[in-house]
């Protein structure tokens, strides 16, 4: 594990965790999974399944607002726009899931490339409402459109592998967590810490923030998308009211605050808490959403740096940081 | 001398509100050209419409022999405008040597290792080199202004416009300024520095501007502008006839 020294007499150094050891660590979890996805039980298969799709769109959540300064609420217009293209791909046009799950994934992209020429038009607490006003009109106008079932939905035909559905979804996660690493260890990722800060000073200062804007919403976008149709290829039925819900987005805002906005591995410990809390507060039906409220409410008061963000500050280390060290 | 850049009959606001108003001026390679006037007058608007956070709805802005007028903030950084903000507008959750990296990076077009040595020449440049690993947003504002100026020279600036750097110092802290700009000049670096500090105008500048509602009043050696009555009355007040 490197270790950077810090010269300011008034933090100590930061410890950065990353390289070979969290390479090494990475891949056992990861084959643990694997193992876990083929010996674990038929419930045991969900709950990962569920874990590795919303630890997919927590990551891309978190690209979004917690590096790049783009509140998004308008996630859920990627999980139904995927959702529904691989049911279509697969009721109406017989093909088989993973042709319908990639032409999902890549209407997502395009979409998000075309929202986006709408989109950066605006800023903050804007940009926010009109991501979810398009999630919403797109709810409305698929509840109303006879080819996708209107207010019925569509049952996405056949059988689903669901081990096969499950491992994919794993590798969807790392790969989502591999490429996020990526992007902000680069040249861009640089840029879109800077931009998060203060926009128009990092414009000032030479990053194209209109470029950088559009390739983390159009791989949030993708990503997104891609999860949405592995979850509705695993749970067979997709209606434009669970589709296009707000929900989605909600439980993305609650993973990503609770486990540590900006955080690299923020949203894997907010994922992990979130689907814990969602299995235990199942039985509660009624009282789930209030207390995960209230939860949200008390990290928010008490560790406004999330569950992973409190803790790295406090015990001064960071998990895959972006962070650049003058190594002089 | 070559002239660096050019402002000619611009006229930019924000929305329906005007600022600059027929504004012309030219700037010399080499040369620190100095800009004062009474709040309002538009020196910072002119300052934006220079770096393209707004563009004109009238006249051209020439920089380095290239029509910049309506080319976009990023762009006219890399053709080599660096500029410092009159509040200092730190990336806050980065360090020093990250805000500096960004603007070498970004504004530069270096890669980051190359990055990194511009990066570190100007926060010693700046005397900010022990502090880089310190994270912008716990910096004093003396600090602060040195890392404005900093994050600019990252950007390996053809011309570097200075907002201010001199407010809210301490005399001693602006002679610090003012030694760091003379260092700039001698590097051959073409400076703009708005500044109401009057004295550092007149020490430290070859030019000096005067802008009154949004066009140069007039232009010239520092102390004949500061000893004009155009100046006087625009600082004073105009008695009116009766």
């Amino acid at each position: 594990m490197k270790k950077a020294e810090n010269l300011s007499t008034r933090q100590q150094p930061i410890r950065v965790l990353g390289g070979l050891p969290m390479l090494i660590i990475g891949i056992i979890l990861v084959a643990v999974l694997v193992v876990l996805v083929f010996v674990g039980s038929s419930n045991t298969r969900r709950i990962l399944t569920n874990v590795f799709l919303y630890c997919t769109m927590a990551c891309m959540w978190n690209l979004l607002s917690g590096f790049t300064g783009m509140t998004s609420l308008g996630q859920q217009t990627f999980v139904g726009v995927a959702g529904y293209s691989m049911a279509v791909m697969v009721t109406t046009y017989g093909m088989s899931y993973i042709v319908g799950w990639i032409v999902g994934g890549a209407i997502g992209a395009v979409l998000a490339l075309v929202l986006s020429l709408i989109l950066f038009r605006m800023r903050g607490m804007y940009f926010a409402i009109a991501t979810w006003v398009i999630a919403e009109a797109l709810k409305t106008w698929f509840t109303s459109w006879g080819f996708v079932g209107k207010g019925g939905g569509m049952t996405v035909a056949g059988r689903p592998d669901r081990t096969m559905v499950c491992l994919l979804a794993l590798i969807l996660c790392v790969v989502a967590i591999v490429l996020i690493y990526f992007l902000l260890n680069s040249k861009i990722g640089l840029g879109l810490t800077a931009m998060r800060d203060d926009a128009d000073a990092a414009s000032s200062v030479g990053v194209n923030i209109f470029r950088s804007k559009l390739i983390c919403f159009v791989i949030a976008g993708l990503f997104c998308a891609l999860a949405g149709g592995l979850y509705y290829r695993y749970n067979g039925t997709i209606l434009p009211g669970s589709g296009f819900d707000i929900e989605w987005t909600v439980s993305l805002v609650f993973i990503v605050i609770i486990g540590g906005i900006g955080t690299m591995a923020g949203p894997i410990v907010g994922t992990v808490v979130y689907i814990a809390l969602d299995e235990f507060l199942a039985k509660y039906s009624g009282w789930s959403n209030i207390i995960l409220g209230l939860i949200a409410i008390l990290v928010i008061l008490f560790l406004p740096d999330g569950i992973l963000g409190t803790l790295q500050k406090k015990l001064h280390f960071e998990i895959l940081s972006q962070r650049r060290f003058s190594k002089e | 001398m070559e002239t660096i850049l050019s402002f000619e009959h611009v006229n930019a606001g924000y929305g329906r509100v005007q600022i600059l108003n027929d504004l012309t001026f030219e700037v010399k390679k080499g040369e620190v050209y100095g800009v004062i006037g009474p709040n309002g007058c538009g020196k910072t608007t002119m300052f934006n419409a220079l770096i393209g956070l707004i563009i004109p709805t009238q006249g051209t802005i020439t920089f380095d022999g290239h029509n910049v007028t309506k080319v976009s903030a990023n762009t006219r950084c890399r053709m080599g405008i660096g500029r410092t903000y009159q509040v200092p507008r730190p990336f806050e959750g980065m360090s020093v040597f990250e805000n500096v990296l960004v603007a070498a990076v970004h504004g530069a077009g270096h890669n980051e290792k190359d990055g990194a040595r511009v990066a570190l020449d100007a926060l010693k440049l700046t005397e900010l080199y022990d502090k880089r690993e310190i994270r912008a947003g716990e910096l004093t504002l003396l600090d602060r202004k040195r890392m404005e100026i900093a994050r600019a020279l990252g950007t390996e600036p053809k011309l570097l416009l200075l907002d201010e750097v001199a407010a809210g110092l301490t005399e001693a802290e602006v002679q610090d300024v003012m030694k760091m700009v003379a260092n700039l000049k001698a590097a051959g670096y073409s400076i703009i520095w708005i500044e109401h500090v009057i004295q550092t105008m007149v020490e430290s500048t070859d030019t000096l501007m005067c802008m009154a509602e949004g066009h140069n009043l007039i232009v010239g050696n520092p102390v004949e502008v500061m000893n004009s009555k155009l100046v006087e009355d625009v600082y004073l007040g105009v008695e009116e006839d009766e």
